[in-house]
């Protein structure tokens, strides 16, 4: 491969001027006449200097041989000459640009953000563009996004560089090199440039069919964050309010943590972190009312990030569940009214209230419903084609111990009176296909069923514990208060965590209301919330608290401020490692780009320019 | 250069005023060459004048008139008086009217120069002779020798019809007046002094024959300070030879060591033969030369 190139070899035509050049000089002709009363001393002192000096026939045609090495030299530079890099010999570059929430990482104190110094090396690149060659810009963070197809349009690519902002949300980086992977498909490249600060995972899962230059850009400078926010029930209506902070540095640093409710700050605590040395810090607050918590990090030194110092958290009121049971299934009302939290609907309540809990002996969809249910005895109409229960006398046989539900529900000894049998054939991914989860088996087919919807978490016995000895186990009372705790969890009332950035966390609004969400960093949506109030899927690329306007009337406010915990620390990996034992090391070399020549031929045929100038022209001191 | 001119101008060469000036100014020659003929020259051998140069003791046959009467009274021994001598000094103004000296106006200067000199040659009672060198008539006498204030007309007419133009050598134009030449005195030889030849045997024979070699050096300023870049062509004015150079700030640096080579050459060669130089512009003020640069140099007095 050639060291050199041109973009305008077609200039090259313009050495034909080098003919008429030498051609008039040789001619003189118009060499100026001057008289002179005498040339006495003209002709000794052109003789002095014919003899004194050396390379008389060099000399003699020096006038000639700098218009020449004029010439030569604006000719070549309207070549446009280059020296060409190792990245100039690519046609085709894929560039990855990281814009996850580390790379606004300052290097120091109203610094540059690693995504500077990413735009700036791109920038490089685009400016040494070659004719034949094409750049694509591909961002990524939580996804990747293809900025630019392949092109050399430098305009359009500087366009799309300045578009390119930081999201608050960490990097998938696999996802990147899968949108590389299915661009190589239809247009075929060697390489990619990947220009990130190295908050990557360590290990990859993706074969690549390309080489991956790792482009590490300098570390950033220290920083602290929130990396953890959650309340539980407490007590006394009160909520528990768990803060974690975690920092980059080795040593540890200083930083105040505040917690307002509301427009009211209620706690404030010192914390010190480093690398090594996390900090939890619990707060209680009230929770008679629901209301909004703001957790904010002010470090006492240089923090490198702002986006993780303040994290929001909406902190419903701290209520009792509402529990609805038929009064014949008294094991349960019995079970339930010892459980503190949750009010125990009378037995004549009306099938409209609204309630938590429901816990039923009919089939789903004839009775009340509720977030969450448990249907006992009763084969769902779906399942039907699948299951049927005998009267026969059967022991359970397996059930999952780390389900929420029986979790420390002991099923062995509990004799079961009725038999769910599969049908013949069935396998068990029929009953995923219809969203069920077995939770426990019998010797013939399912007796415990989990099946989560938009509607709410129903669970399904397709025995009736009151045909079981499950009532007399001290696994049932168990079993009761791990519905409970399910049930206080999808209500809500249980425990709350602050939202993530990313995915704003889902929101009950109006059923089916048009809804306008607004964010931090100017971000705005709409969505419309679903039949059963639930709005979902709304993106939330920056921390911060968002406002949901819902169109009937009444905004919602919802925290989306959470970073990682790897974006706050600022890890950077050294290498990649990919599948089929596949490492790829960051380059310690920075990105070199052709260099265009053009400039110091026309800067030195300038100062040809002025030599000659000075040399045929001054006059002698 | 103006020419002046009106009803009572004298000569169109030099204002009445410069004339009036010139006056009353004298050639300080400094080697006393001078004729026997009696002028206003002091010479240093006794003389006939008013003005005292010693005493010696009467030897027989000395004129009694000539006896200090006085000191005869007192010492009782005779003593003679002694008086210096006064006699005509010859001003020969040889210029060169060569093609080259019609170059910016070199000719005019030294006409004005000659004009001036010969005033006051006329005036000190100098005898004054003029001569034209470069012409092909080889010496071409200008003005014949003349004296007192009477012929100054004489002088302005001869020097206003001077021509230009010629390309005999300065060199052969001195042989050819030494030819015709008498008399002791200074001459005075206004050129540009751009000859190839050698000046040495000339410079040799005029002071052989009693003259004081003066040298005016008029060069245009040009000369002094060439205006010329690039490729250029170069002419002789005189012999319209061509040579082609490339001028560039060495170069000039050059031309103007060689001129000032040149020039040191000249001036040695009048000194060593009792005479005098000067470099002017043809450009300068002629009435600066003459009042001022030439009698801070001692020319004149």
């Amino acid at each position: 491969m050639k060291l050199f190139g041109f973009y305008a070899l077609s200039s090259a035509w313009l050495f034909s001027l080098l003919l008429p050049l030498i051609l008039f000089y040789f001619l003189k002709l118009r060499r100026p006449r001057h008289d002179v009363p005498s040339l006495f001393l003209w002709r000794k002192v052109l003789e002095d200097r014919r003899v004194n000096s050396p390379f008389q026939k060099f000399k003699r045609n020096l006038l000639l041989l700098l218009q020449i090495l004029l010439l030569l030299l604006i000719v070549i530079a309207a070549m446009q000459p280059y020296f060409r890099s190792r990245q100039a010999r690519v046609h085709r570059l894929p560039v990855l640009i990281d814009n996850s929430a580390s790379m606004a990482a300052l290097d120091r104190p109203d610094g540059v953000s690693r995504l500077d110094v990413a735009r700036e090396k791109v920038q490089t690149l685009i400016d040494g563009l070659l004719p034949d060659q094409e750049l694509c810009l591909v961002t990524f963070a939580r996804s990747a996004h293809k900025r630019t197809g392949f092109t050399n349009d430098r305009r359009l690519l500087r366009e799309a560089l300045d578009q390119v902002t930081v999201e608050d949300v960490p990097s998938d980086i696999e996802e990147a090199l899968r949108l590389v992977q299915s661009l190589a498909r239809s247009t075929p490249f060697d390489e990619v440039l990947l220009f990130s600060d190295g908050n990557l995972p360590p290990r990859v899962d993706i074969e690549m069919s390309f080489n991956l230059n790792y482009q590490r850009l300098p570390p950033a400078g220290a920083n602290l964050g929130i990396t953890s926010l959650n309340a539980q029930r407490a007590p006394e209506r009160r909520w528990d309010v768990f803060v974690r902070v975690e920092g980059s540095s080795e040593t540890a640093t200083g930083a105040q943590l505040e917690l307002r409710q509301g427009e009211t700050v209620v706690a404030s605590e010192r914390v010190s972190v480093s690398r090594q040395d996390s900090q939890r810090v619990v707060f209680r607050v009230q929770g008679d009312q629901p209301s909004d918590i703001e957790v904010r990090l002010t470090p006492d030194s240089v923090d490198s990030m702002e986006s993780d110092n303040a994290v929001w958290l909406h902190l419903p009121a701290a209520r009792p569940i509402r529990a609805q049971v038929p009064g014949h299934l008294a094991s349960y009302r019995h079970a339930l009214a010892a459980i503190p939290d949750v009010e125990l609907a009378a037995e004549s309540a009306a099938a409209g209230e609204p309630c938590d809990l429901v816990i039923r002996d009919e089939p789903p969809g004839t009775g009340p419903t509720a977030r969450t249910s448990l249907y006992i005895g009763c084969v769902p109409e779906e399942l039907k084609p699948l299951v049927r229960v005998e009267p026969k006398p059967i022991e359970v046989v397996d059930w999952e111990r780390n389900s929420p539900l029986l979790q420390h529900v002991q099923f062995r000894d509990v004799i079961v009176l009725e038999d769910p049998q599969s049908a013949p054939g069935t396998q068990t991914s029929q009953f995923e296909n219809l969203g069920y989860a077995i939770l426990a088996h019998g010797p013939h087919g399912p007796l415990i069923l989990r099946r989560e919807t938009p509607d709410g978490l129903t669970f399904v016995c397709l025995f009736h514990t009151d045909r079981s000895t499950l009532p007399y186990r001290i696994g049932f009372p168990i079993l009761v208060a791990n519905l409970v705790q399910v049930a206080m969890r999808h209500a809500g009332v249980a425990e709350v965590e602050a939202g993530r950035t990313g995915v704003l966390a889902r929101t009950t609004v109006t059923a089916g209301a048009a809804c306008t969400i607004t964010g931090p960093g100017g971000v705005s949506a709409t969505a419309t919330a679903d039949t059963h109030g639930n709005l979902a899927g709304v993106a939330a690329p920056r921390a911060g608290c968002y406002t949901v306007a819902v169109s009937g009337g009444g905004k919602v406010p919802v925290g989306a401020s959470l970073l990682s915990a790897a974006e706050t620390g600022l890890a950077s990996v050294e290498q990649i490692e990919f599948s089929e034992n596949l490492t790829v090391r960051a380059e310690s070399a920075s990105v070199k780009t052709e260099k265009p020549l053009w400039a110091a031929l026309s800067l030195l045929a300038f100062v040809v320019m002025l030599g000659e100038w000075w040399y045929y022209q001054r006059r002698a001191g | 250069m103006p020419v002046l001119t009106g009803p009572t101008q004298l000569t169109p060469l030099l204002s009445n005023e410069a004339v009036a000036r010139l006056e009353r100014l004298r050639l300080n020659s400094s080697r006393r060459f001078t004729d026997k003929r009696r002028g206003e020259h002091v010479t240093g051998r006794g003389g006939t004048s008013i003005e005292f140069s010693d005493y010696r003791n009467y030897v027989s046959g000395d004129d009694v008139r000539f006896v200090d009467w006085n000191i005869f009274a007192r010492l009782h021994r005779p003593y003679l008086k002694l008086y210096r001598q006064e006699e005509e000094m010859h001003v020969v103004l040889l210029v060169d009217a060569s093609t080259s000296m019609l170059f910016e106006d070199k000719l005019d200067m030294a006409r004005r120069l000659a004009t001036a000199l010969g005033i006051m040659g006329l005036f000190g009672t100098e005898r004054v002779s003029v001569y034209a060198l470069g012409h092909s008539a080889a010496g071409a006498q200008v003005l014949a020798p003349c004296t007192g204030r009477a012929s100054m007309m004489k002088l302005f007419r001869a020097v206003e019809g001077l021509e230009g133009g010629g390309a005999e050598p300065l060199e052969v134009g001195l042989e050819a007046f030494l030819r015709r030449h008498t008399g002791r005195g200074v001459a005075v030889i206004l050129s540009d002094f751009l000859t190839f030849g050698d000046l040495s045997r000339a410079g040799n024979r005029l002071f052989g024959v009693g003259l004081e070699v003066w040298g005016i050096q008029v060069l245009g300023p040009t000369e002094i300070d060439p205006d010329v870049t690039s490729d250029i062509r170069l002419v002789d004015g005189e012999t319209r030879d061509t040579l082609d150079a490339t001028c560039n700030a060495d170069l000039l640096r050059l031309y103007q060591e060689y001129r000032a080579d040149h020039e040191r050459h000249i001036e040695t060669l009048c000194r060593q033969r009792a005479g005098r130089f000067v470099t002017i512009s043809a450009a300068a003020d002629v009435d600066a030369v003459l009042f001022d640069l030439l009698r801070r140099r001692g020319w004149v007095r």
